[in-house]
């Protein structure tokens, strides 16, 4: 082990001033992440099926022990316009955002933000909505 | 009211100043029905916040059921509420359809930038 995996493995710290640039495998869809390409230091979702992994209790400090898969269920807007991901973690139902990176899969993005009006059998999602008010 | 009074609570957003009548048979709001803010009371690791949680988003968690993501505007945690039918309807659509009115690249070339990337364009589940 180098001395700067050492420094990873040991420095709990490591990534809130480091730069994560890791290559892996996505555990959920298999796709080959690569730290290229993502136009921001810290990649936290793969870029092709969007969800993340519970590895934060506060962004970047790598301090939770849950480890279960974080599904992708909405898109918000940051102060400045731009898109983030909404993520639940699917094991323990912890809400998390972050910041969508250059190269996420547009389709997926903009089917995550158009969910809220998908029609199924007449009614929209939030049944509250009678038909023809949306 | 059946001869005597029955007591009543009032409900008072912090935020927007909104107020409702709690009736007995009834349990305070989660968030104002107006605003869709709450108050953040105590963080993960149990202290207290105090900071407004606004809507940012929201979750299809079922066809039938919406969820309301808010953020904290205080310490920045995320937590979700239940959508109600005394929910605001205007301010659940435009919270709803704030990401699609402000795309982070044109939409119109989304099929075209994702086989570009060499992504899977199959919009399904995941
Ligand atoms: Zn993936
Ligand atoms: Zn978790
Ligand atoms: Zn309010
Ligand atoms: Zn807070």
């Amino acid at each position: 082990m180098n001395r700067e995996n050492k420094k990873r493995k040991y420095d709990k710290k490591y990534y809130r001033t480091h730069p994560c640039t890791d290559s892996f495998t996505c555990k959920v869809c298999g796709w080959p992440v690569v730290s290229a390409g993502a136009g921001t230091n810290h990649r936290n979702h793969c870029p092709n099926c969007l969800y993340s992994i519970h590895l934060d209790n506060k962004p970047g400090d790598r301090e939770s022990e849950c480890h279960g898969r974080m599904e992708p269920i909405g898109v918000w807007v940051r102060k400045k316009g731009e898109w983030a991901i909404i993520h639940r973690c699917v094991r323990c139902g912890k809400i998390s955002s972050n910041r969508v990176a250059a190269d996420d899969n547009p389709m997926k993005l903009t089917a995550l933000a158009m969910r809220p009006f998908g029609k199924k059998d007449g009614l929209y999602p939030g049944c509250f909505f009678p038909e023809g008010e949306l | 009211m059946k001869g005597k009074e029955k007591k009543k609570e009032i409900y008072q957003c912090l935020n927007c100043g909104w107020t409702s009548i709690i009736r007995e048979e009834e349990t305070p709001p989660d968030h104002c029905p107006n605003c869709l803010c709450s108050i953040h009371n105590e963080d993960e690791e149990g202290n207290e916040c105090g900071g407004i949680l606004e809507p940012v988003g929201i979750w299809v968690r079922s066809e039938k059921e919406w969820e309301i993501v808010q953020r904290c505007r205080f310490c920045g945690e995320m937590s979700t509420t239940p959508a109600t039918e005394h929910d605001n309807r205007i301010k659940l659509l435009s919270i709803a359809s704030k990401p699609i009115s402000s795309p982070p690249f044109p939409i119109e070339r989304i099929e075209e930038m994702t086989r570009l990337m060499g992504g899977n364009t199959d919009k399904g589940e995941i």
